[in-house]
């Protein structure tokens, strides 16, 4: 049997539970909801929100070094900190944080796997109290956007033949549905996906469970299926980045593809742009 | 309070007070009565434009409006906002609810505090809610 090729990004709750006290280790949930962590976390766990933390208020993008670097000391993260990553959804937003934190180029990430509901499962506690941690100083040194694809960079990629990956629903692959079913406010205004695209829905690399599939099941999906070689050089994609940035982390650390860009302006960006090339099957 | 009340209390409110109002409601939002129960579990009177599952029941007694809802533990920022509407509008009379500001969300100062991409569903719950009542003038 294969193992990932980075396992050592995946901890388990029980790792969690026994290190989350641990000097060097932040516990990080976020979630869909603002308000989930309030109703009951991780004990020693802090919050960071996808929307009202990660991303800027006013332009369509994640805020900027200082204001990570002021997040990251507010939440007592210094450089050398290593941060656990869990949520809900199946650790969406997780991926989501965990992928903002390495945009921002902090080393030490991993994820719970399984996420808020196995821990939940397994009974095991949660409490309301906030901790409190001293603050630290924190300096971004540099933005890593190699892990990140813009509009220009996809359109680029579709004449080279390397290979995109579209997350999204069947239904949405298709055009049938402008909108991932009972989200319609991440709508666009045409529908279909980018020319070229594998429809590999996000959540064919997750467990019933929510922990991720075996090394051998995901070969399987995504090299065997799909054709994905070694080396080549991926773009994901759904409709806000947040589905995708799963995909980006099982390609990246599961699988060990060196070269994958998770496009956040995805479906909501593509699929509302002028003149942009769309295919329906 | 009544809803003028409710969002003189949120627009005085910082993000951190925000939240914990929300959660204060969504710990308070009353159990759906037992007689919904039925209609809920096959689906009717759910809020089809939430992602959240989102049930409203509503009807009119001696020209009150009575409102009932049913919301996961789950989703707490829906579920505190649902019970915010069910606080502010449970026993008014149907034309205090008409009469309700149509940018509720707005006035409450949710958009700006929780993001816009959240807002979306909560607006279908307040509209909703407005729809129901008038539906229910309709048949009585």
């Amino acid at each position: 049997m294969a193992d990932y090729i980075h396992p050592d990004v995946l901890v388990s709750t029980d790792w969690v539970a026994e290190h989350q006290n641990d000097p060097g280790v932040r516990i990080v949930e976020s979630d869909e909801d603002v308000l989930l962590y309030d109703v009951g976390h991780i004990e020693s766990a802090v919050k960071v929100d996808w929307q009202t933390d990660l991303q800027d208020q006013l332009v369509r993008d994640y805020i900027d070094k200082e204001k990570f670097e002021n997040l990251m000391s507010e939440k007592g993260i210094s450089n050398d900190t290593t941060v656990v990553f869990y949520g809900d959804r199946n650790n969406w937003w997780a991926c989501y944080a965990f992928w903002v934190f390495k945009l921002f180029g902090h080393e030490n990430c991993l994820m719970m796997n399984g996420g808020r509901q196995k821990w939940i499962d397994e009974d095991r506690p949660l409490v309301k109290d906030v901790p409190e941690y001293p603050v630290t100083s924190y300096t971004v040194s540099e933005v890593n956007e190699s892990i990140r694809a813009f509009k220009d960079d996809v359109m680029a990629h579709l004449g080279s033949g390397n290979p995109l990956i579209d997350v999204r629903s069947p239904g949405e692959y298709t055009g049938e549905l402008l909108h991932m079913e009972a989200y319609p406010q991440e709508g666009a205004l045409r529908g279909g996906h980018i020319p070229g695209a594998a429809n590999v829905p996000w959540a064919t690399a997750a467990n019933e469970d929510g922990t991720f599939k075996s090394a051998d099941e995901l070969v399987s999906i995504y090299k065997d299926d799909k054709g994905l070689k070694d080396g080549d050089d991926v773009i994901a994609y759904c409709r806000i980045g947040e589905r995708s940035s799963h995909t980006w982390f099982v390609l990246t650390y599961l699988l060990g593809f060196e070269n994958v860009r998770n496009y956040d302006g995805s479906w909501t960006e593509w699929g509302n742009m002028v003149r942009a090339p769309i295919e329906k099957p | 309070m009544n809803i003028e009340e409710i969002i003189e209390e949120f627009q005085e409110a910082d993000f951190q007070e925000t939240l914990a109002m929300l959660l204060d409601y969504s710990e308070g939002l009353p159990k759906l009565p037992e007689e919904f129960e039925e209609a809920r579990d096959t689906g009717y009177n759910r809020v089809a434009e939430c992602e959240t599952p989102v049930f409203i029941f509503v009807r009119l007694e001696d020209g009150k409006v009575r409102l009932f809802a049913d919301v996961p533990e789950e989703s707490p920022t829906v579920r505190g906002f649902v019970a915010l509407l069910v606080d502010a509008f449970d026993g008014s009379t149907p034309d205090e609810i008409e009469n309700a500001p149509g940018n509720l969300i707005n006035s409450l100062g949710l958009d700006q505090k929780l993001g816009t991409r959240r807002m979306f569903g909560l607006s279908a719950v307040y509209s909703r809610i407005k729809s129901e009542v008038k539906k229910a003038q309709r048949i009585q």
